[in-house]
């Protein structure tokens, strides 16, 4: 994720500005430093991408090669990497297909990054309240794709940990145990789902990490990231974990009592790029969600990544023409506040 | 005289087993003390090697702590969860009795983090009663819980207090239409989907202790899954649960071998998926029926009383 990031320009300001900036609050010296800081300090920025689908059947292998045409990943960038895509499998029900991240959604991923020369593409989930992670794969209609296509998958929640310093911070854990594997690729992808989330507001390409965490060591579900906080578990994980993409099936995403409850909403949208906090809050901004308001969004700006729209160079769509409110339900406390207040 | 396809799945088994005594959750990684604790439990069912046995049995006490607990691996002593599994395999070995009574006291001393339930209207399940985590310091949980009552009740605790109230946790966690998912009832007032994973290890937890009539509609639930079940966990411990109470199918060889045929669709199992299914096959009235201490034959009950 970090290597994507980019530091812009300094903002410009006359001299009368900055003068005026320093004055400020009774022209404190100190207050006139950190108030300089933030102004001049380099800002983090970067490019996401929105590419409409209207359903499934849509050639997404090609829409997401798009995607990394228009965000400047190449051939040469991808040919002979090893590539994990870890997609979001919580509890598959035949039918609800909002739930999950469409089969057809980790089948064009997987297509688009071989067809850029990766070397390997394995899928890996460890579903956050099931054991039986081959029925979650029937279920939600992943083992036929995985079948089909010859596609590896591995059950991230069985696997060997390999403990790694946490780099977030941001709870009291001073390690994480991460599957093995993630040190055996090269490249990890968020293969989310768009939807609401009744503890975390919207869960997105970020929260979605929470299954890469083996439930061996954490549970089913993995209470002890909810006992050390989820928004601060979110933001530790990426913070170790370091995840160079993120692709967000938005084509039909859930919202109102979300991660599982809610109802099946159509945004018709891939939300792609490199940087995850940045792809997150532009998916908030689709679903009508002030990304500001999401705890975790708004403790990784300008520390992960940026969140703020000026920040985001937008490619393919722009966020307001496939700009659809998700519901949000009053009675949970997690989305009192969310709805961002105009377009 | 064991059948062709559980023969050679043992024997699979069997060359799993490393120098050290113990299996591995997949050939060729390192051995670990649940995927021991499976082989163990599934080749002492059929009476297979009891040589291997035996070295698997050692390799488990060579990892239980001091205070009793058997965990995931010796440098995540939190995740104490595979305790009841080493519990089931130590028994009825008179080598083991100390190590599987000082797990024993580790499982009777061990809990959750509980609380009084902060608002029925976000949580609907009563978060005091006590049961059992699968990780220190975190809330009980359904599988965790039933793997500790079956443990419990095996060495002969069916009346003790924690026993009681981990039954009580699970009565309470069961959702309305019948079955059980990862512990939790409603939230937000949603009534979450039951799991069949889940009902099938909680009904054999229940077994033999409770009135039919508080789980019949959980009994209902799985009799309707079970057809649709073919993958290991979900088929083999529906076929415990549902013979825990009297109810395991004609069919159980037959779904057995079907399930074990998959391997040709998804590959090959890990060895805690392929000692379920062998169990499920010769445990004729649930897990607890391969074991000594409770009763081998629950009365057939009709669950349409």
């Amino acid at each position: 994720m970090t290597t994507s990031l980019k530091h812009t320009e300094q903002p410009t300001l006359s001299r009368r500005q900055l003068l005026q900036a320093c004055l400020v609050g009774g022209g404190l010296a100190v207050s006139g430093f950190s108030l300089l800081h933030w102004l001049t300090a380099p800002r983090l920025t970067a490019h996401t991408f929105i590419g409409q689908a209207e359903t499934y059947d849509t050639d997404l292998a090609k829409l997401i090669r798009q995607g990394f045409q228009e965000l400047g990943i190449t051939p040469l960038e991808i040919k002979g990497k090893r590539i994990l895509l870890k997609p979001n499998l919580v509890e598959p029900h035949q039918s609800l297909s909002h739930i999950n991240t469409h089969p057809l959604v980790v089948r064009g991923a997987v297509e688009a990054f071989l067809s850029l020369g990766a070397t390997s593409v394995v899928v890996a989930e460890g579903p956050g309240h099931r054991h039986d992670t081959l029925l979650v794969l029937e279920e939600s209609g992943l083992a036929d794709v995985l079948y089909e296509d010859h596609i590896s998958f591995r059950d991230l929640n069985t696997m060997e940990g390999v403990v790694m310093p946490n780099l977030g911070g941001q709870t009291w854990m001073a390690s994480l145990t991460l599957p093995r594997i993630v040190k055996e690729v090269d490249w990890v992808v968020s293969l989310a789902k768009m939807k609401t989330h009744h503890w975390a507001g919207a869960t997105l390409s970020m929260k979605n990490f929470f299954g890469v965490m083996p439930g061996n060591y954490y549970g089913w579900p993995k209470n002890v990231l909810h006992q050390a906080g989820i928004p601060q578990s979110i933001l530790d994980i990426n913070a170790t974990l370091k995840p160079h993409f993120a692709i967000v099936d938005g084509i039909i995403g859930m919202e109102g009592d979300g991660p599982i409850m809610g109802a099946p909403v159509q945004s018709g949208v891939l939300v792609m790029g490199r940087n995850l906090p940045a792809v997150d809050a532009t998916c908030c901004r689709i679903m009508g969600i002030n990304p500001d308001k999401i705890e975790y969004l708004r403790k990784a700006d300008q520390w992960l990544g940026p969140i703020q729209e000026s920040l985001i160079e937008q490619r393919g769509e722009s966020w307001r023409t496939v700009h659809r409110p998700f519901a949000l339900v009053p009675e949970i406390p997690a989305h009192q506040g969310l709805r961002s207040s105009k377009l | 005289m064991i059948q062709k396809q559980f023969r050679h799945a043992l024997e699979l088994l069997q060359s799993w087993q490393q120098p050290n005594g113990g299996f591995p959750y997949y050939s060729g990684e390192e051995a670990r003390p649940d995927a021991t604790a499976w082989a163990i439990i599934s080749m002492s069912a059929f009476e297979f090697d009891p040589e291997s046995c035996n070295r698997g049995r050692a390799y488990l006490a060579s990892q239980q702590a001091d205070d009793g607990r058997v965990s995931i691996s010796v440098s995540h002593p939190e995740a104490s969860w595979p305790t009841p599994l080493a519990i089931f395999a130590w028994e009825s070995i008179p080598q083991y009795q100390e190590a599987q009574s000082r797990a024993v006291d580790y499982l009777i001393g061990f809990t959750g983090r509980h609380f009084p339930t902060p608002d029925p209207s976000i949580i609907g399940h009563d978060t005091a009663i006590l049961g059992w985590p699968w990780i220190a310091d975190t809330h009980s949980w359904v599988v965790p819980t039933s793997l500790a009552l079956l443990a419990l009740k095996m060495v002969g605790l069916s009346t003790h207090p924690r026993v009681i109230a981990g039954q009580q946790m699970l009565i309470n966690r069961q959702l309305t239409d019948g079955g059980w998912n990862f512990g939790s009832t409603t939230v937000f007032m949603r009534e979450l989907h039951p799991l069949p994973e889940c009902s099938a290890i909680a009904l054999q937890a229940l077994a033999a202790t409770t009135p039919i009539r508080e789980v019949k509609r959980s009994l209902d639930y799985l009799l309707h899954e079970l057809p649709h079940l073919r993958t290991p966990i979900s088929l083999g411990w529906a076929l415990l649960g549902l013979g825990a109470w009297g109810l395991r199918p004609t069919t159980t060889e037959e779904l057995v071998r079907a399930s074990l045929q998959l391997q040709e669709r998804y590959g090959p199992y890990p060895l805690p998926s392929l000692a379920l299914l062998l169990c499920a096959v010769k445990a004729s009235h649930g897990l607890h029926s391969l074991f000594r201490s409770l009763p081998q034959e629950t009365p057939v009950s009709s669950i349409h009383n």
